[in-house]
C-alpha cells in the first residue's frame, strides 16, 4: 500500500518531470486514439456494410466450359442448342444438398418461369419475331413407259415391243421448324416464385415497394403481385384475377388473384432501348403456384435460382470447392458478390490501412521516446534508488513503485489524449476519406469520359426522410456501379478506450523494463558513494 | 553483554584490484549490545568497506559475518537492513521530496512495521533525537545539516533495530552539534541497549565511545 502512497507523493512533488512524461504520453495517446478510432469506425462501417449487404453466392452457367462444349466438332447451331438442352437443370434437392454446408449461414431459392396470360398484354415496346428456317428438299421419282423414248443415250435399254423409260422429277419441299431454347422459354411474363418474405430480397432491400395491397403471407395460395406498369397497361387492380397460360400447351390455364401492386424504385433500366423498367413483366408469386403450373406440363421448365448466404469472405472459395466436390456440373459455377462488396469498401479499407500504419509508427516512435525519457528519469533518480535500497526496500517493490508512478501518469495522460483524439478523430478521418473518395471518383470520371459519359456524382437522396445517415452513395456510370463510403463517424468508444489503455499499459511496462533493469543493476553503496 | 555481531576472518578486495590486493584482510572483530564502538582509520584504510560488509550492502567477501549467530551471507539482506540494522550516513541520505516525518514513516513502511501508529512514532523519535515536532512537516532540504542528521538517526531507529551503524555521522557538523549527536548515540547504546558502531577518523568521537577498532593501513594489508 505504501508503494502507491509513495508513488503518488513522487508524482505530485516532481511535477516538471511527470508533466514532461505526461505530454509525451498525451501525444502518443491522441495520435493512437485518432488512428484507433478511425480503424475501429472503418471496421464497423465495413462490418455494417457486409451485414447489410451479405455475401451471397449463387450458381450460374459457366460460360467458358459451356462454349467449349457447344463448339465441339464444329457443331451446327441446332446441335449446340440440343447439347445445351441436355445439360441437367439444377434441382431443389441439389440446392438443399449444397446449402447444407458449414460455410453457409442460410440459403433460399426462387423459381423463374415464363408464362403467357389471357386477356392481358405484356409491357413491351418490341415485336415478337418467330424464327423460321426454310429447307429445300429434292425428291427423285421413277416412271415406267410403253413408249420408246425420243432420244436414247448410249447404254439405254433397247429391243422388244415393250419399252421401259425412267424419268427424273425434281420436287421442292419447304419445311418450317421452330428451334427454341427450352431453358430460356418463350412466355411473355416472368413468374417469380418465392418461399417466404425472408427470401424476397428486392422488397427487403427496397428495390421494390408495394403501393397497393400486399404480398400475401400465404405462400401456398394462388396469388400474385404485379408491377405498377403492368397494372396500369391492363387496367388491373388488387382483387382482379389473371389467367396464366402454359406457353407450351395453351390448354393449360391457371388462375391467380392479384393481392398487390408494386413499384420498382429505380430511375434507370438496364435496357436502354426499353420504355419500361426491367421488372414491368415480373409477376411475383410463391413457389407453390409455380410448382402447380410446372406439374401440369413436364416439358415446361423453370429456372431455379439459389442464393446462399455465406458466413464470411474466406468461406466463398471453400464453398465453391465444396459444391464442386458434391457433384455440381462443370457447366455451372458458383459466383458471389464478394468483389462488389470489397470494391465498395475499398476507400474505407485504404483509410484503415493508413491508420494502422500510422498507429504502428506512432507506437514505435512513442515507445522509443518513452523508454529514453524513462531511462533519463531513472538516472536522475539514481540517488533515490540508492537510499531506498540501503534502507532495505526490495528491488521488486522499488520497480513496482516506479511502474505505478508511470502507470498513474500514463493513465491520466491517456485519458487526456483520448479526449483530444476523440475531438480530432472525426475531422481527421473524414478529411482522409474525402481524399480517398475524390481519388476513387476521379478514377470513375475518367472511365466515364472514355465512354463519352460526362457523369456527375449524384447528390444524396433528398427524398430520404428518415434521419439515418446514408453511408453509401451510389455512383452509377452506366458501365459500373460503385458504392462508396461518404463519411466515417470516427468515435472514441469503450472499445477504442480499452485498446488505448492496453497500448498504454504495454508501453508503460515496456518503458518500465528500463527502470527494472537499472534497479537490478544499481549497487546502492556505489550510488551513495558517487553522490557523496 | 550479548555479542550481537561477529566478523570472523573476513577479507575483501575490489573486483578490479590485483589478486592479492586486499582492502581488508583476515579481520576478526565482534560487537556487543549496549556498547558504542568506533572503527578508526585513515582514508582508504577500509572503514567504509567494513561498514558496507557488516550492513549487508556488500555481499562478496571471504570469511564469515555472524549476526545474532546467524551467517549474514545466508540471510535475506533486504530484511536484515530494514529490520535488524539501522544505517546513518555522513551525507544523511534522506529523500529530498519527502518531509522529515515522511522519511521516518517510509522506513517503517519498508520494514513492514505493524501495530504502531506510525505518525505518532515518528514524532516520538524526532523528540528522542532532539528535534521539535514543528519540523515534522518540513521538507528535509529545508532543515539544517544537524537537523537532517537527527532525522537520519530517527529513521534508522524507526523499526527498532539492534545495531546502529553510522558512517562519519558528524563529519559535516559543527562541534556543538557533533556532541549532541554523539550524546544521542551514547543514549541509544546505554539506555536502549543498542549496539552503536561509528566509522570515523575523528579522535573526538573515538574518545567518547566504549571501544575503538583501529584499521591500520600498511601496504594494502589491514591488521587489527
Amino acid at each position: 500500500m505504501y508503494i502507491f502512497k509513495n508513488a503518488w507523493k513522487n508524482i505530485t512533488r516532481n511535477k516538471g518531470r511527470n508533466i514532461l512524461i505526461g505530454i509525451i504520453v498525451i501525444v502518443i495517446a491522441a495520435a493512437s486514439s485518432i488512428t484507433l478510432a478511425i480503424r475501429e469506425s472503418a471496421n464497423n462501417i465495413v462490418s455494417a456494410y457486409q451485414e447489410k449487404n451479405k455475401i451471397e453466392a449463387t450458381i450460374g452457367m459457366n460460360r467458358n466450359n459451356l462454349m467449349e462444349l457447344l463448339k465441339k466438332d464444329n457443331s451446327s447451331q441446332e446441335d449446340m442448342i440440343e447439347s445445351f438442352n441436355n445439360i441437367e437443370i439444377i434441382t431443389a434437392e441439389e440446392i438443399d444438398n449444397y446449402g447444407n454446408s458449414e460455410y453457409v449461414s442460410s440459403y433460399y431459392y426462387t423459381y423463374d418461369l415464363s408464362v403467357d396470360a389471357k386477356d392481358i398484354s405484356e409491357a413491351t415496346d418490341s415485336l415478337v419475331k418467330e424464327t423460321t428456317e426454310v429447307k429445300t428438299k429434292t425428291d427423285t421419282k421413277t416412271k415406267t413407259s410403253s413408249f420408246a423414248p425420243d432420244h436414247q443415250g448410249p447404254g439405254d435399254f433397247q429391243g422388244g415391243s415393250t419399252e421401259t423409260t425412267t424419268t427424273k422429277r425434281r420436287t421442292t419441299t419447304t419445311k418450317t421448324e421452330k428451334i427454341f431454347n427450352e431453358k430460356a422459354q418463350d412466355g411473355a411474363f416472368k413468374l417469380i416464385g418465392y418461399k417466404s418474405y425472408e427470401n424476397m430480397t428486392k422488397f427487403i432491400n427496397g428495390d421494390y415497394t408495394i403501393i397497393d395491397g400486399e404480398v400475401s403471407s400465404d405462400f401456398t395460395s394462388d396469388s400474385v403481385v404485379i408491377s405498377e406498369e403492368l397494372a396500369s397497361l391492363n387496367n388491373l387492380s388488387v382483387g382482379d384475377t389473371i389467367t396464366f397460360v402454359d406457353p407450351k400447351n395453351s390448354k393449360n390455364t391457371y388462375e391467380a388473384k392479384i393481392t398487390g401492386i408494386y413499384k420498382e424504385n429505380t430511375d434507370s433500366s438496364s435496357n436502354m432501348a426499353s420504355m419500361f423498367t426491367n421488372s414491368a413483366n415480373e409477376i411475383i408469386t410463391n413457389i407453390s403456384f409455380v410448382e402447380k403450373i410446372l406439374s401440369g406440363n413436364d416439358d415446361l421448365k423453370a429456372t431455379i435460382t439459389p442464393t446462399f448466404i455465406i458466413k464470411d469472405s474466406s468461406s466463398v472459395e471453400k464453398f465453391s470447392q465444396e459444391v464442386s466436390e458434391k457433384g455440381l456440373s462443370e457447366y455451372y459455377t458458383v459466383t458471389s458478390n464478394l468483389s462488389e462488396i470489397e470494391s465498395a469498401t475499398e476507400s474505407v479499407d485504404n483509410v484503415k490501412i493508413f491508420a494502422t500504419t500510422f498507429l504502428i509508427i506512432t507506437l514505435i516512435i512513442g515507445g522509443v521516446v518513452l523508454i529514453v525519457i524513462n531511462m533519463i528519469n531513472i538516472r536522475e533518480r539514481k540517488y533515490e534508488i540508492g537510499v531506498l535500497r540501503t534502507v532495505g526496500m526490495k528491488k521488486s517493490k522499488l520497480s513496482m513503485q516506479f511502474m505505478v508512478e508511470l502507470l498513474i501518469v500514463s493513465f491520466v495522460s491517456l485519458m487526456i489524449g483520448a479526449g483530444i483524439g476523440s475531438c480530432l478523430s472525426v475531422p481527421v478521418s473524414n478529411n482522409l476519406l474525402a481524399n480517398e473518395i475524390s481519388n476513387e471518383s476521379s478514377k470513375y470520371d475518367d472511365i466515364g469520359k472514355n465512354f463519352g459519359i460526362n457523369q456527375e456524382k449524384p447528390q444524396e437522396d433528398s427524398s430520404n426522410d428518415n434521419n439515418e445517415k446514408k453511408d453509401f452513395k451510389e455512383m452509377n456510370f452506366g458501365i459500373a456501379k460503385v458504392n462508396a463510403v461518404e463519411s466515417i463517424d470516427a468515435v472514441v468508444d469503450f472499445k477504442v478506450l480499452a485498446e488505448l489503455l492496453g497500448i498504454g499499459i504495454l508501453l508503460t511496462l515496456l518503458s518500465s523494463l528500463a527502470s527494472m533493469i537499472a534497479i537490478a543493476r544499481f549497487q546502492p553503496l556505489q550510488i551513495l558513494k558517487e553522490r557523496g | 553483554m550479548k555479542e550481537i555481531l561477529k566478523v570472523n576472518n573476513v577479507s575483501y578486495r575490489y573486483n578490479d584490484a590485483p589478486k592479492d590486493d586486499f582492502v581488508l584482510k583476515n579481520i576478526n572483530i565482534s560487537f556487543e549490545q549496549g556498547k558504542t564502538y568506533a572503527i578508526k582509520g585513515k582514508s582508504g584504510s577500509g572503514k567504509t568497506t567494513l561498514l558496507s560488509l557488516i550492513s549487508g550492502l556488500e555481499k562478496k567477501y571471504c570469511g564469515q559475518i555472524l549476526y545474532d549467530n546467524k551467517d549474514l551471507s545466508k540471510m535475506n539482506l533486504d530484511k536484515y537492513r530494514n529490520s535488524d540494522i539501522g544505517i546513518v550516513f555522513q551525507s544523511y541520505n534522506l529523500l529530498p521530496q519527502f518531509t522529515a516525518e515522511e522519511n521516518i514513516i517510509l522506513s517503517m513502511d519498508i520494514s513492514n512495521l505493524k501495530g504502531v501508529n506510525k505518525k505518532e512514532q515518528a514524532l516520538k523519535l524526532m523528540e528522542q533525537v532532539g528535534l521539535d515536532k514543528s519540523l515534522a512537516k518540513r521538507r528535509v532540504l529545508k532543515l539544517s545539516g544537524g537537523e537532517q542528521q537527527r532525522i537520519a538517526i530517527a529513521r534508522s531507529l524507526s523499526y527498532n533495530p539492534k545495531i546502529i551503524i553510522a558512517d562519519e555521522p558528524t563529519g559535516n557538523l559543527d562541534n556543538e552539534t557533533e556532541s549532541e549527536i554523539l550524546k544521542i548515540f551514547d543514549n541509544l547504546a546505554h539506555k536502549d541497549n543498542k549496539c552503536v558502531i561509528i566509522v570515523t577518523h575523528s579522535q573526538n568521537v573515538c574518545d567518547k565511545v566504549d571501544k575503538v577498532y583501529d584499521l591500520k593501513c600498511v601496504n594494502n594489508k589491514t591488521d587489527l
